[in-house]
């Protein structure tokens, strides 16, 4: 008996330092990535390129979801205070300029060489000229229209015949709208933006001007009250007053709103962003799947060339991270750009096109949603980012939204007046850029 | 006696006042979330937001309007309700459970079902406005028609709150007088009127402050519902002070407006205490 209690001590010692032996090897070795992510299609697709990555190479990644609604607060308060609660942050373009000082530079991140360089230029650069973000898709409105109303060769090509042709089939009552697009605070993108962009106008002159050096130069002076802009709010107010091709309640829409109409297939047109082209195509969610394909945005009165906007989103590495982890999360955020093939599943998965642009010249070929996105955006002359990138641009957006929502909501009369007098917000904003 | 108060005093330190000191820190500073310098500024947070027209000329009056509107029509509603259930009936208890099943709804959730019901295309009451042959209306595009369903959905959510606390009061109402007055053969009104409404203003009084201050800092309604749109009509001061704190990242100056909300919602709160409780005075 005493023989073979001793046995079982040995035993169980000997199975306790193998156990603790392996626990302290594998200690030794793994890699745990924390990874500070909004959940969206695109970001899960990419983190899944990054997990096949991880597998392999025996890094344990730890996902942390935030809300959109509190994501860029959280993870400011987080970056100025040092800590290192995540090793790679979900980066947008909207906030590139406020985070620019506390992130490591991304030039040496494997693959970067085969990103569209003016979309991280734009945005993305620290005070040294670095960029400071590693692209994870490209994220950009586009002109959707119905197949099944409409064929490509009678899509309109101008705001009168987006509006002539929605008429034409609200009165064949093959639609109860022509044209949705969020118009609130924070969606100005599909309405008010689009509209800018097409008709040779923008929040601030020059217009499609990015660079905050010429702006200054400028004087940051607001279009808002310039001929191109009041003929923008004046085809809304028309839209929704006049011809009548817009519900009358545009003016508070989110982009959920309407997305809403158009996949409820109340609406012949939108403009929405491309990713959102998986969410149109599927019969669970929308009645309108299988029947819609993109177009050029139709132009205003005072521009002729088509005009398109191209934004990234990408990933970020906080410089409070420790240089170990840093440099796996270099490692794994180059293994995501240089995986052909988990790109063509990202662009696939979500109609997100991919960061890595060698991967498109195989998408064009093979995909005729790529080929459209090709033609309609990448190959069109004139791509403007879609934000203003200096840390007072939440003020400027503001500004500028109620500005001309003010002005849509009242008479057609009262529109030049108003956005007179909404200039010197917008002005005072962006004049407190440094 | 301090030990047994210590464990409560250190939690509200902690999470009320030590906060307070904060903000009221930052409020002083050049404190941008971004690049948080926090040196020295002075006054020049509070100068902007009390210079700002959008603050005492917009965003102080929505909320003011907001607040007296909600209160006044929670009260009277769960006056009417308390009155009701106050009364025996077959179901009573059940009545009871449904009438409070608002105080379990979160405000975010009631704002986001009462933002698609007044939805002009997919909502419920559009939909009834076209069956009985009327026209279907674009409620949030416009700024009253906007502000009402704000105060509707605060009404709804606070309602049974009103109702509860005043059933409680009504229940406790020594019954002498009413007995005396169903003797000298009083109507149903002239008792609620001389009797009842009386005896019930310490409660009412209680209620209505208290509810008054909490309306004061509303922010998931007007959020959700409006986003204080369109075109800041519907900006109420919680929404202020967080877009300058959170959406323009300017934390000093965010947290200078909800200093001097703060400040405004004590002035008032007393104000209206002093003058509700001389009401409660005059009329014993």
């Amino acid at each position: 008996m005493k023989g073979w209690t001793a046995h079982l001590r040995a035993f169980v010692a000997a199975g306790a330092m193998g156990v603790s032996a392996l626990m302290a090897s594998s200690a030794a070795s793994a890699v745990e990535i924390k990874i500070g992510y909004m959940k969206h299609p695109i970001q899960e697709a990419s983190i899944a390129i990054m997990e096949k990555w991880a597998a392999k190479n025996g890094v344990t990644i730890i996902k942390i979801p935030m809300a959109y609604e509190i994501f860029m607060e959280k993870v400011t308060a987080t970056l100025t205070s040092g800590g290192d609660q995540y090793d790679i942050i979900w980066h947008n373009d909207d906030w590139g300029q406020l985070w620019k000082n506390w992130l490591t530079p991304t030039n040496d991140v494997p693959g970067m060489d085969t990103v569209l360089k003016q979309t991280v230029d734009v945005a993305f650069l620290n005070t040294d000229g670095k960029p400071t973000v590693v692209p994870m898709a490209h994220t950009f409105g586009v002109f959707y229209y119905r197949t099944d109303l409409i064929d490509e060769a009678h899509l309109p090509k101008t705001w009168d015949e987006l509006s002539t042709i929605s008429q034409k089939l609200q009165q064949e009552e093959k639609v109860k709208w022509g044209f949705v697009g969020s118009m609130a605070m924070n969606h100005s993108w599909f309405s008010w933006f689009w509209a800018n962009w097409t008709n040779n106008c923008d929040v601030l002159a020059p217009a499609y001007e990015r660079d905050n050096k010429v702006l200054a130069a400028n004087g940051w002076k607001p279009m808002i009250a310039d001929k191109c802009s009041q003929q923008v709010v004046e085809y809304w107010w028309d839209a929704i007053n006049k011809t009548k091709i817009s519900p009358p309640a545009m003016i508070s829409y989110t982009r959920n709103d309407a997305n809403a109409i158009f996949q409820a297939g109340d609406a012949a047109f939108t403009v929405a962003d491309l990713t959102l082209y998986g969410q149109f195509n599927d019969p669970k969610k929308s009645k309108v799947a299988g029947k819609i394909n993109i177009g050029f945005l139709p132009l205003g009165p005072s521009r002729t060339e088509p005009v398109a906007w191209n934004d990234i989103w990408g990933w970020a590495i906080p410089k409070g991270v420790p240089a170990e982890r840093k440099e796996a999360a270099k490692k794994m955020l180059g293994a995501m750009l240089l995986d052909k093939e988990g790109q063509i599943d990202l662009w696939k998965a979500t109609g997100g096109p991919p960061p890595n642009t060698e991967v498109w010249k195989t998408l064009a070929e093979t995909d005729p949603l790529f080929r459209r996105a090709d033609e309609v955006v990448f190959k069109v002359m004139k791509v403007i980012a879609g934000g203003y990138y200096t840390p007072e641009w939440p003020a400027i957006h503001k500004a500028y939204n109620d500005g001309v929502v003010g002005a849509l909501n009242g008479s057609r009369e009262d529109i030049p007046k108003k956005l007179e007098a909404a200039a010197p917000a917008i002005h005072a904003a962006a004049a407190r850029t440094n | 006696m301090l030990a047994l108060i210590a464990p409560a005093a250190v939690t509200m330190a902690l999470f009320q006042v030590v906060p307070i000191i904060l903000g009221a820190n930052a409020s002083f500073r050049d404190w941008t979330l971004y690049d948080p310098k926090k040196t020295w500024v002075g006054l020049k947070h509070y100068i902007e937001v009390i210079t700002d027209p959008a603050f005492f000329g917009l965003a102080i009056p929505n909320t003011l309007l907001f607040l007296v509107l909600s209160v006044s029509l929670s009260l009277t509603f769960g006056l009417g309700l308390a009155l009701l259930l106050n009364r025996s009936f077959v179901g009573q208890s059940v009545v009871r459970t449904i009438v409070l099943l608002p105080l379990m709804v979160a405000p975010v959730i009631a704002s986001i079902m009462m933002r698609w019901m007044f939805n002009d295309q997919f909502g419920i009451v559009n939909v009834v406005l076209e069956g009985v042959g009327l026209p279907p209306v674009a409620w949030l595009a416009y700024r009253w028609t906007t502000m009402m369903v704000i105060v509707l959905a605060d009404v709804w959510l606070w309602t049974p709150w009103f109702a509860v606390l005043l059933l409680a009061g009504l229940q406790s109402l020594p019954k002498e007088p009413f007995e005396a007055a169903a003797i000298d053969a009083a109507g149903p009104w002239r008792v609620f009127r001389s009797l009842t409404l009386p005896m019930l203003r310490p409660v009412i009084v209680v209620c209505v402050v208290i509810r008054s201050i909490d309306a004061f800092r509303v922010f998931d309604q007007v959020w959700v519902i409006s986003g204080g749109g369109p075109a800041r009509t519907t900006e109420m001061f919680s929404i202020y002070a967080y877009v300058e704190a959170f959406q323009r990242m300017n934390f000093g100056k965010g947290s200078a407006a909800a200093l001097v909300g703060g400040a405004v919602i004590v002035v008032f709160g007393l104000v209206l205490y002093r003058l509700l409780n001389r009401a409660v005075e005059v009329s014993k």
